[in-house]
């Protein structure tokens, strides 16, 4: 890969990687024929965001012949590339990414003014493609603003706010700070904001309903949007079912996917089974505080990212995380034992997991013919794990 | 004159007095190497020189000549204490250390010798504080033996360019490589981080480079830990001086210009880390 | 218990606000009464809260373009709450450019202070932003803790020095120690005083003045005048009050009880704080 972006896309690359720090630790990054996209996801799978960035965006684009080229890496090193976002403007003229293959390290140089140059040779690892099965063209409700419209709104919450309520009708939105524990209702202040669709440029409803999400990804989202001055789409349908953020414009395009609440009553309920002193690995996620934001990861095996059927075509057969480099388990050549191993301590593959959440599901895809193909991770254990590091 | 206050006989007693209209003209460079608590502090006729060190690896030199200062009188050849700069900085800055043009903290500064405290007294608008902070014995600096006739490269740059290196340096790097040489690539900052290495090159024609003068090839290593401080004084500074001796010594010349444009200097002296192969 | 008032003046609202940030840099909950003229933010000065206390006293009328309240009874005309003073201070600071801000009292999954702001927008309706603050309604035979503090025996009144020369002060010999000394005289003299194995710090501030009270006040003989009354005090809680000043006062006093109470009183324009510390030994 070799690509040169200039003047003040150089910026807008900046912020796109800065919001996608909002959502994961890791940025993956794949070189396409339609253009450079750069993902990542949240340990509790509950979050996802992925930029597209066409040829067009950079002065040069030139990726690698034949099989996609894939790779991840710490995203707060590609971050720091980018680390003075105020002055990037003024001092960086020019941002050319180069991929060495055989040192396996992605090189960031930026010629600045006075001659400067930084150079910026940034490890990385292959990884398998991340992959979201999302499909907002068929969602049911549509509303798109203005940025400024929307970071006005956030700005009634408090920071600490962790999520937030949309609920639309007709002609009305309302944002709503969620408010997560019984106990914790007599002490928090409940905040609401009412828009009327006139605030929007785009207010599409076909039902009404009531959506809770995450709002530091929309957080994250805004900063990008605020600072290109693009609007933000936003396409969602029942609660339970992933919200859909994006940005577009002529030579890039973002989307954020978020995981909503379910609102079931059942799971509502607590679940007798957590009180037991050995629940089963995937019972783990309710110990996390945001057990509510869980998004399962689906190895299927369709090639390609065109991977977007909808939950309910393609029942996930595992809930897996992308496969860590350093995972012993690689190594090993009884992936397909294991496999089967995997599939028999899983709940039943056919239903959501029993959340209060429902899932959202993604494909994640390997390329064909690599050494990866073919090979599943001990998932629960690893997104057990995650869920541990967040509490 | 406000702050005149003491008697003729306290004044009579006094080894070192020395006063400034404008606090902030000392305070200002002293932030610049505050990164240990003890400082010694060394007045000759020529004026202050306060020295700080760290792990015998690291020494900060801030000067303030004696034209700076409204009265600078000394009575012996030489006049040494050791005191807390964090303390005395709080102390200098007891007003606030207003940047407000017009507003500024009268300082008068008083020492009576070894086993006496340092005095400060400090006015403003009318309010009076006084501040007695204990000294101590002065132990002698190192001497890192850092002479311009051994320097081989020399590097003069205006200090905007480096802050902002200094200011994205990695880290979780725990050196900073620093390559001087003749051919390219001229001026070099190096890290290598836990996600990879990166380097900062300054051509020797860019328009921030005012002098280039490397004769030699030179890669040295210093400990990041060691050097972060340093940034205090780029921040302050408007141009800096990067030298390096034949055995790798690196010294940093700040050059700084205080509210009335006056220049003072503030110099940082480091040890390399370890040897490096030159590549 | 009903309680509905409206803000529709712009300058209102800022002072307000400014007044509610303040409590709230103040303190974590205090008790906020309402009467029919008069709100009142009050901390009484218990151990729990480190002994500190404050009483602040707003009349509705400069404030409030509508002001309706029907107290427990006839009687009692008198609403008395509990609440976090942060939450309304945030809700009005959202409401800055508002065409009007309601604030009332309300039964909603707790009993509510809300808040409800009509924001501008660049449509052609405005925005409603309501926050419904939690309260807890304190009952009638708890209201004699949250009666206005009586005046303590003081032995030196005088004027304050500029509070933001003060705050100045008082923040660098909050590193250089926990405990300060403040002392005044009948003189106008107050000095701030700090002292450590490292160092000794005393600011002197003079001329200040010193508040004619008239009757006992004043009573000083002239060898009297120049002793200083002292009381030694958590720097934090002097800091904690310096910090928390939005504004000037047109006047503020300071009472010592000699190694007993710091008693602190700002006057402005429609409001009045006072702020007590206790001395420590």
């Amino acid at each position: 890969m070799d690509c040169v972006v200039t003047g003040g896309n150089v910026k807008v690359l900046a912020k796109a990687i800065h919001s996608l720090s909002r959502i994961g630790d890791e940025l993956y990054l794949e070189p396409q024929e339609d253009g450079l996209t750069l993902r990542s996801v949240n340990s509790s799978r509950s979050a996802y965001a992925c930029f597209l960035f066409a040829p067009l965006f950079f002065s040069r684009y030139a990726i690698p012949n034949g099989h996609g080229f894939r790779c991840k890496m710490a995203i707060k090193s590609v971050q720091a590339v980018f680390r003075s976002l105020a002055s990037l403007e003024k001092t960086v003229e020019k941002c050319h990414i180069e991929l060495d293959g055989d040192k396996n390290r992605l090189t960031f140089t930026l010629h600045c003014k006075h001659g400067l140059l930084k150079t910026h040779n940034l490890s990385f690892q292959d990884s398998e493609s991340l992959q979201a099965v999302f499909d907002k063209d068929s969602s049911t409700n549509v509303l798109k603003a203005q940025p400024r419209v929307l970071a006005d709104t956030v700005l009634n919450f408090p920071p600490s706010l962790e999520e937030v309520t949309v609920t639309v009708s007709d002609e009305r939105v309302w944002f709503r700070n969620h408010v997560d524990q019984e106990a914790e209702l007599s002490k928090a202040m409940l905040t609401e904001l009412c828009l009327s669709s006139d605030e929007f440029d785009h207010f599409a409803v076909r039902a009404q309903t009531s959506v809770t999400f995450c709002l530091k990804e929309l957080r994250g989202l805004l900063v990008f949007a605020e600072s290109t001055g693009l609007p933000i789409s936003m396409y969602f349908d029942e609660p339970g079912s992933p919200v859909v953020l994006s940005v577009t414009d002529s030579v890039l395009d973002g989307n954020f996917v978020l995981a909503t609440l379910s609102d079931e009553p059942c799971v509502r309920q607590k679940n007798p089974q957590r009180a037991g002193t050995s629940p089963p690995p995937s019972d783990d996620f309710m110990n996390d505080e945001l057990e509510s934001c869980l998004i399962a990861m689906d190895n299927s095996m369709a090639p390609g990212p065109s991977v977007t059927e909808a939950v309910s075509a393609a029942p996930p057969r595992h809930a897996v995380s992308p496969p860590a480099k350093a995972d012993p388990r690689r190594t090993t050549n009884s992936e397909p034992e294991e496999e089967s191993g995997e599939e028999e301590e899983e709940e039943d593959p056919g239903r959501p997991p029993n959340k209060k959440f429902r899932s959202l599901f993604f494909g994640s895809v390997y390329p064909t013919g690599s050494p990866l193909s073919n090979r599943t991770m001990a998932s629960q254990k690893v997104l057990a794990s995650d869920s541990e590091d967040d509490t | 004159m406000p702050l005149s206050t003491q008697s003729q006989a306290d004044e009579a007693q006094y080894v070192l007095v020395a006063s400034l209209d404008n606090a902030r003209n000392i305070s200002n460079i002293l932030k610049a190497i505050t990164f240990k608590d003890h400082a010694i502090f060394n007045a000759t006729p020529n004026g202050l020189k306060v020295t700080v060190e760290d792990s015998k690896c690291l020494q900060a030199n801030a000067f303030i000549q004696a034209d700076i200062f409204q009265e600078f009188t000394i009575k012996e050849d030489s006049v040494g204490f050791q005191v807390n700069l964090t303390v005395l900085l709080d102390c200098l800055t007891i007003f606030g250390g207003s940047t407000v043009p017009g507003v500024s903290t009268a300082l008068r500064m008083c020492y009576m010798g070894y086993g006496h405290p340092l005095t400060l007294f400090l006015e403003e608008g009318g309010v009076v504080t006084v501040c007695k902070i204990n000294t101590q014995e002065p132990e002698e600096p190192i001497d890192f033996d850092f002479c311009s006739s051994n320097v081989t490269n020399k590097v003069i740059l205006q200090s905007e360019s480096l802050k902002e290196a200094f200011s994205e340096l990695d880290m979780t790097s725990e050196v900073l490589q620093v390559t001087m040489s003749p051919s390219q690539p001229y001026f070099r900052l190096s890290t290598f981080g836990n996600s990879g290495n990166a380097h900062y090159d300054y051509p020797k024609d860019s328009d921030m480079m005012e002098l280039f003068q490397c004769t030699k090839t030179q890669t040295n290593r210093y400990k990041m830990s060691l050097l972060k401080p340093s940034t205090k004084a780029l921040a302050l500074s408007c141009k800096v001086s990067v030298r390096t001796d034949s055995r790798g010594f690196l010294s940093l010349q700040y050059l700084v210009r205080n509210d009335d444009g006056q220049i003072c200097f503030v110099e940082y002296y480091c040890c390399p880390d370890e040897e490096v192969g030159e590549d | 218990m009903k309680f509905r008032s409206k803000i529709i003046d712009i300058g209102c609202l800022n002072n307000f606000t400014r007044v509610v940030t303040t409590i709230s840099k103040l303190t974590k909950t205090c008790v906020l009464r309402l009467t029919p003229d008069n709100l009142y933010f009050v901390l009484s000065g218990k151990v729990a809260n480190g002994g500190v206390g404050m009483w602040c006293e707003l009349s509705q009328a400069n404030f409030f373009d509508e002001f309706q309240l029907e107290g427990v009874s006839v009687k009692a005309n008198e609403v008395c709450l509990e609440l976090a003073p942060e939450n309304l201070s945030r809700a009005l600071r959202t409401a800055q450019n508002a065409k009007a801000v309601k604030i009332k009292l309300t039964k909603k999954h707790c009993p509510c202070l809300t808040v409800a702001a009509e924001l501008p927008t660049m449509s052609s309706m405005s925005r409603v932003v309501t926050h419904d603050i939690p309260v807890d309604v304190i009952p009638r035979r708890l209201w004699n803790d949250f009666q206005e503090p009586s005046m303590p025996d003081f032995d030196v009144s005088i004027y304050m020095p500029p509070l933001k020369i003060m705050k100045n002060v008082v923040d660098r010999m909050k590193n250089l120690s926990n405990f300060l000394v403040i002392e005044a005289n009948m003189n106008g003299e107050m000095n701030l005083k700090i002292e450590t194995d490292l160092v000794s710090v005393t600011t002197h501030f003079k001329d200040l003045g010193n508040p004619p009270w008239g009757g006992d006040g004043s009573q000083h003989s002239q060898g009297d005048q120049e002793t200083m009354v002292q009381a030694r005090v958590d720097v934090r809680k002097l800091q904690q009050f310096l910090m928390g000043q939005q504004f000037n006062p047109s006047k503020a006093m300071c009472n010592i009880v000699q190694n007993s109470i710091l008693h602190l009183i700002l006057l402005y324009e429609d409001v009045s704080l006072q702020y007590f510390i206790p001395a420590v030994a």
